[in-house]
């Protein structure tokens, strides 16, 4: 009996978090013909002409290709960032250190859309608006606060000894933290890289504020814009939708154990 | 300076550069800017002191904003938890497949919201939807229900937003969960507690913090929350039936070009929040209600 009550509940959740998504998906694969017909579960002729008409159609594969190399770019810089300030923040002694650690978690709680105008006109003034640098210094600044106290938490976790046998035997700083400390850092960098990859690919305020040329767009910007020009093209839409959402759970899927884990330890904003 | 912490600063630099430069400068220009009548494009501005503050205060958009955004962020929050938590329960129970199903509930939260939207637009659309034609088909309804119309576009932004979100209060509940120390559970079977019995004296105190951490973050989240609501009805139609202070400020600023006013609505939502916040920990931190 309460194996059947837990079961029955664990279908229901299941439907209700992925069923749509499901559904997306079976739109996305149906003939017009059938998109418009009494809804069935699964395509009767599944066919990818609604991909087709996606990628010679529209800018769409511009888009995707925008916001990969933003994404990338965002993940590369923050790791890079929040990795020299992590290890600052607890391998070397300095007045303010704990105060300053403190600081940066408090600038978490500014939501984008409290500071986008300043925002926008600072990076006007600066002549970075509308390039894809605005993009990635803005995604890279919201995203310091989380891999910061995430990175720390991982290095606080790491005994000085290893570094110090290894300075011992000769190598440098660098090296050693190279190839001792980030390796040991692992679940934490890979935990901070999808909340990066995830925050930098779905943003749409940022994208939408700072960019204004159609060939510098990023997917949600560009796809948005695609569902408001003209008489919603259902299939086509569903296949954007498809594309867009299969980077994210794949990437999602490699590692799901190590994204849970750094969850655990700093929590996701949104 | 000794060596050393000269070291760990410039470390640091790279990362309080950009937090400094992007986000405190930003904030404290914001304040200032809020004082001033600006174009949102041209460098023209005059100094009107608190007079956009004066101007909201009888503004009655601004108030049918406040009253949008606070039933959008209070019904959102609750009905996050309400799916939220039973669902963390469900998920801390050992039965097979559960770190499938783990996995499957985070979907919602890991797509762009774009994606959420389109979505719904589609399972919510009148005439060829899903939703209306189950309704349909058991006898709910005659005629198709315009959920994106005027009626019905709060209850399709609550539902969109309750699955896009709840996954969150899923995962954060169920990282305490699995924390709270199995003896607990063993002492209150052995003195013949029932299972509800069990959730309202062990579970529940136990939980009692992180259920306060998970309110006043998804609340001020849901507050502040622009994409979702803008993506679903734009700024025109249906729009000012969910027109939230995040959508208005934006409007003031990028539609109507009168930065000072968007700057001013932003201070006036951050002040909004932080009144909250403090009444929030008076009210719950100090007297440990759930204990």
């Amino acid at each position: 009996m309460r194996r059947v009550s837990l079961y029955g509940a664990g279908l229901v959740l299941l439907v209700g978090a992925a069923f749509p998504l499901f559904w997306m998906l079976s739109t996305a694969l149906k003939p017009s013909g059938e998109i418009f017909a009494t809804p069935r579960l699964v395509p009767l002729h599944p066919t990818l002409e609604n991909f087709q008409r996606l990628f010679a159609d529209t800018s769409f594969l511009v888009f995707f290709r925008n916001s990969v190399m933003v994404a990338g770019a965002t993940v590369l810089l923050t790791l890079a960032v929040s990795s020299l300030g992590a290890y600052s923040l607890t391998r070397y002694r300095f007045r303010g250190r704990d105060a300053v650690a403190g600081l940066i978690l408090l600038t978490y709680m500014f939501a984008p859309i409290m500071i986008i105008i300043p925002f926008y006109i600072l990076v006007k003034q600066l002549g970075i608006v509308n390039t894809h640098l605005a993009l990635v210094l803005s995604y890279t600044t919201f995203c310091l606060p989380f891999c910061l106290w995430v990175l720390r938490a991982f290095f606080q976790s790491i005994p000085l000894e290893l570094e110090e046998a290894a300075l011992v035997d000769g190598a440098g700083r660098g090296r050693t933290v190279w190839h001792v400390v980030l390796p040991l850092a692992l679940p934490g960098l890979i935990a901070a890289a999808i909340f990066t990859f995830i925050l930098a690919w779905n943003d749409f305020l940022f994208a939408l504020v700072l960019i204004t040329s159609e060939e510098l767009k990023t997917l949600p910007v560009g796809v948005n814009d695609l569902f408001n020009a003209t008489i919603v093209d259902w299939g086509m839409i569903m296949a954007a939708g498809v594309m867009i959402t299969v980077p994210t759970v794949c990437f999602f899927a490699a590692v799901q154990r190590y994204l849970v884990q750094g969850w655990g330890s700093g929590g996701v904003k949104g | 300076m000794r060596k050393s912490a000269l070291v760990g600063w410039l470390l640091l630099a790279p990362s309080l550069l950009l937090l400094g430069g992007l986000v405190v400068f930003p904030v404290l220009y914001n304040v200032w800017l809020s004082l001033f009548d600006k174009h949102a494009f041209m460098p023209v501005q005059a100094f009107v002191g608190l007079g956009h503050y004066r101007y909201f205060a009888t503004d009655p958009e601004f108030w049918t904003s406040f009253y949008y955004g606070s039933v959008y962020a209070g019904v959102t929050m609750v009905l996050q938890l309400g799916v939220g938590v039973p669902a963390a329960l469900l998920l801390n129970e050992a039965f097979r497949g559960r770190n499938l199903l783990r996995g499957f509930v985070l979907f919602p939260y890991m797509i762009p919201t774009i994606v959420a939207v389109i979505l719904w637009k589609w399972l919510l659309n009148d005439s060829y939807g899903l939703v209306n034609h189950l309704l349909r088909q058991a006898g709910l309804v005659r005629t198709p229900v315009a959920w994106l119309g005027p009626d019905h576009i709060m209850t399709a932004l609550i539902v969109t937003s309750v699955w896009q979100f709840f996954p969150f209060v899923v995962v954060t509940y169920l990282a305490r969960l699995q924390t709270i120390a199995p003896e607990l559970y063993e002492a209150a079977t052995v003195d013949g507690a029932s299972t509800w019995r069990r959730f309202l004296h062990v579970t529940l105190p136990q939980t009692a913090s992180v259920l306060f951490v998970i309110v006043l973050l998804r609340s001020i989240w849901m507050f502040t929350k622009f994409d979702t609501v803008w993506l679903l009805a734009g700024e025109g139609g249906v729009s000012r039936y969910i027109r939230t202070l995040p959508v208005y400020a934006y409007s003031r600023s990028f539609t109507y070009l009168q930065a000072g006013m968007g700057a001013a609505l932003a201070v006036i939502m951050f002040a909004m929040l932080l009144v909250a916040t403090a009444v929030y920990f008076r009210l719950f931190r100090t007297e440990e209600v759930f204990a």
